[in-house]
């Protein structure tokens, strides 16, 4: 809301400046009471007033004594897992999105199949996964029916994107590695995939964020062990402490430090495109 | 540029049709390139010209017929067993590699050495006055530049053909003209096939050797740049080109090697039909360059009293410098123009609205191909109605 220029604005331009902060604080203001009073001091509780400030319930967090359960292992866990979700939804989605832009026979319908399980709920894809484990006789594990049922989820999403990505993609740079000599391993290598390296690094950040705080499908297959969000929804029923908050906290950060390295790197590849230097 | 090339670069085109699911894209075509010509195939946008240099680069496979590189067949060769190198339209310079990167490509992809391949690409990008921006990336040049990067990264393969795929619609006026000038010069110094795609008139008369005219995917006429221009075969190819009245009307008799005919107007020409005898009443089609007419300012004047004249009405005068373009209506539904030089215009000088009789010479009259009809040519947009 800039206001450099003199005063005139119509009333209609505070009524609506005055919406949009509204909906900002709608947005953010709940996270940042959470962040707020996960500095709660150390003799504080869930709620304010804030009894002073520390960061007593960070190092709660870790403290494998603590009530708030095994934290720690279920945050590693739910990172692993997020990295093989968005390693195997790259691998498919580019996979698929390139054998998708020719037309074979049924591939409208294959289309139509890998997209409609985004319309499925997810807490019976979770339940479906894990009958079908226990009528196999196979124990569900967060690396085996928790992969699989957030791949439900993350494919489609990869392959929507790869298809706006491949859309822009303009086929005469793969003709004119194909002319210069390349194989077609070659011209994948060293042209097709460096050229459609930003939407990549898309899908594989959508691919980790939808796993990293997957609860539906997730709940129900992932076993004796919990990702994350299972961990943090169980907190919520027992634990009683501001621990709970600082665990928002850190999840947060790791959120955007995830999404900001991803989106930086895009940025920096786009710019040096773009002609942002010349080296 | 003196760098050996790869042999032959004699192109044989033969009987090539190329369909894509229900359209036919080329049909039924022949055409021979020799080497070391430069070579324009020039036609309006789905004429098939596109289609045509695809082939013989290998990026598309003939329907059926052959393509010779030559004398060899490279039906089913990859580009770079044909010895081919293509310039794309807008270049696909790779944006995620510097220049040397890109023109290096080729020898990459043959393992070369770094060493290797940057000191061959640096002596290409000398020849094309680009050493000094061979770190930069493509999206740091400017068209022009880009341009000279892609025939640099084209060359670098020493190919004994190179296809140029609308190599200066990228560019702005000025750049084109001192491109086509530079890609000209560069063939030239090569000695290898240039096959260039353009739907710009000038531009193939300007750099080629042989301009092939298209249309719906055949061949109206392959002839060297100064026959398309002042010989055109057809009245598509003397309307494409331009600087070409076409003439057309109903024979009324022959003598001594031309035939007289009279349009629906009712104005008279005599057309050379050398030693052609075409029956009376059959239609007859002939050209006649814009600089070839004359114009006078008559009143009185009814079609019909001389021969070789039509009477119109000034509808349009342009200024083109050197000379001035004026526009009749004949009445007749065919565009009519005299190119008049700029003295002879301002002595006394014609406006729009005045009546006046265009003179010519039967001598400047050009016979065209076609017979009684002309809607055959369905690509011409007009009815032919002019004398």
């Amino acid at each position: 809301m800039a206001m450099h220029d003199s005063g005139k604005r119509p009333w209609t331009f505070w009524f609506f400046a005055a919406f949009f902060v509204l909906f900002v604080i709608f947005l953010y203001g709940p996270m940042f009471v959470v962040y707020l009073l996960s500095f709660q001091g150390e003799g504080g509780g869930l709620t304010f007033p804030m009894n002073g400030v520390s960061t007593h319930w960070f190092g709660e967090l870790v403290n494998p004594e603590s009530r708030s359960g095994d934290i720690a292992s279920s945050f590693q866990r739910s990172l692993g897992l997020g990295a093989m979700v968005a390693a195997i939804t790259v691998f498919l989605s580019v996979a698929a999105g390139l054998g998708f832009r020719r037309r074979f026979l049924g591939s409208g319908v294959l289309f139509y199949i890998a997209i409609a399980s985004l319309i499925m709920p997810g807490l019976f894809v979770g339940l479906g996964v894990n009958v079908f484990f226990s009528v196999l006789g196979w124990e569900p594990d967060w690396t085996t029916s928790g992969l699989g049922s957030q791949l439900t989820w993350t494919l489609p999403f990869g392959l929507l994107i790869m298809f706006a990505v491949l859309g822009r993609f303009n086929r005469s740079y793969e003709e004119a590695a194909t002319d210069l000599g390349a194989t077609p391993w070659q011209r994948l290598r060293e042209v097709t995939l460096p050229i459609l390296l930003p939407g990549i690094i898309g899908v594989a950040l959508f691919g980790f964020t939808l796993s990293y705080d997957e609860f539906p499908r997730t709940v129900l297959t992932s076993g004796t062990e919990n990702t994350l969000p299972i961990t943090i929804w169980a907190m919520t029923t027992n634990v009683t402490s501001p621990a709970l908050y600082a665990l928002g906290t850190v999840t947060t950060l790791v959120s955007f430090a995830v999404v900001g390295t991803a989106l930086g790197s895009i940025a920096l590849i786009s710019r040096r495109r773009r002609g942002g230097d010349s080296t | 540029m003196n760098a050996p090339t790869n042999g032959n670069g004699r192109i044989e085109v033969m009987n090539v049709t190329k369909k894509f699911r229900d359209t036919t894209a080329v049909a039924n075509l022949s055409l021979n390139i020799d080497h070391g010509s430069y070579c324009c195939l020039l036609g309006p946008s789905g004429c098939g010209k596109t289609t045509i240099l695809r082939m013989i680069a290998g990026h598309e496979s003939p329907s059926s017929g052959d393509v010779r590189i030559g004398g060899q067949s490279v039906v089913g060769l990859d580009p770079v067993q044909r010895g081919t190198a293509m310039m794309f339209q807008s270049y696909a310079l790779f944006p995620h590699r510097s220049v040397i990167e890109n023109v290096g490509f080729a020898l990459k992809m043959r393992g070369a050495s770094k060493d290797e391949r940057n000191g061959k690409a640096r002596e290409l990008l000398q020849k094309v006055h680009m050493e000094k921006f061979a770190n930069r990336l493509p999206a740091e040049l400017s068209g022009g530049q880009q341009q000279r990067v892609a025939l640099a990264r084209a060359l670098i393969t020493n190919p004994r053909v190179l296809l140029l795929d609308e190599p200066l619609s990228a560019l702005d006026e000025y750049l084109r003209l001192r491109m086509r000038g530079e890609l000209r010069r560069v063939q030239k110094e090569l000695g290898i096939t240039f096959i260039h795609v353009t739907h710009t008139q000038l531009e193939a008369i300007a750099v080629a050797d042989v301009v092939v005219v298209m249309t719906q995917g055949r061949i109206e006429q392959a002839a060297t740049a100064r026959d398309i221009y002042t010989a055109p075969r057809s009245a598509y190819v003397a309307r494409f080109i331009g600087g070409q009245n076409v003439l057309t009307g109903v024979v009324e008799g022959v003598a001594g090697g031309l035939a007289t005919v009279r349009n629906a107007e009712g104005a008279r020409a005599q057309f050379p039909v050398d030693k052609a005898n075409p029956a009376k009443g059959a239609s007859l089609f002939a050209a006649i360059r814009r600089d070839r007419i004359h114009l006078t300012r008559n009143s009185t004047y009814r079609n019909g009293d001389e021969l070789n004249a039509a009477v119109g009405i000034v509808h349009a005068i342009e200024n083109q410098g050197t000379y001035v373009k004026v526009t009749l209506d004949l009445t007749t539904e065919e565009e009519f123009v005299a190119y008049m030089p700029d003295g002879e215009y301002f002595r006394d000088p014609i406006d729009i609205g005045d009546r006046v009789v265009a003179r010519w010479d039967a001598q400047n009259l050009h016979l065209l191909e076609d017979a009684s009809g002309g809607q055959q040519f369905a690509a011409a947009d007009k009815d032919v109605a002019l004398m």
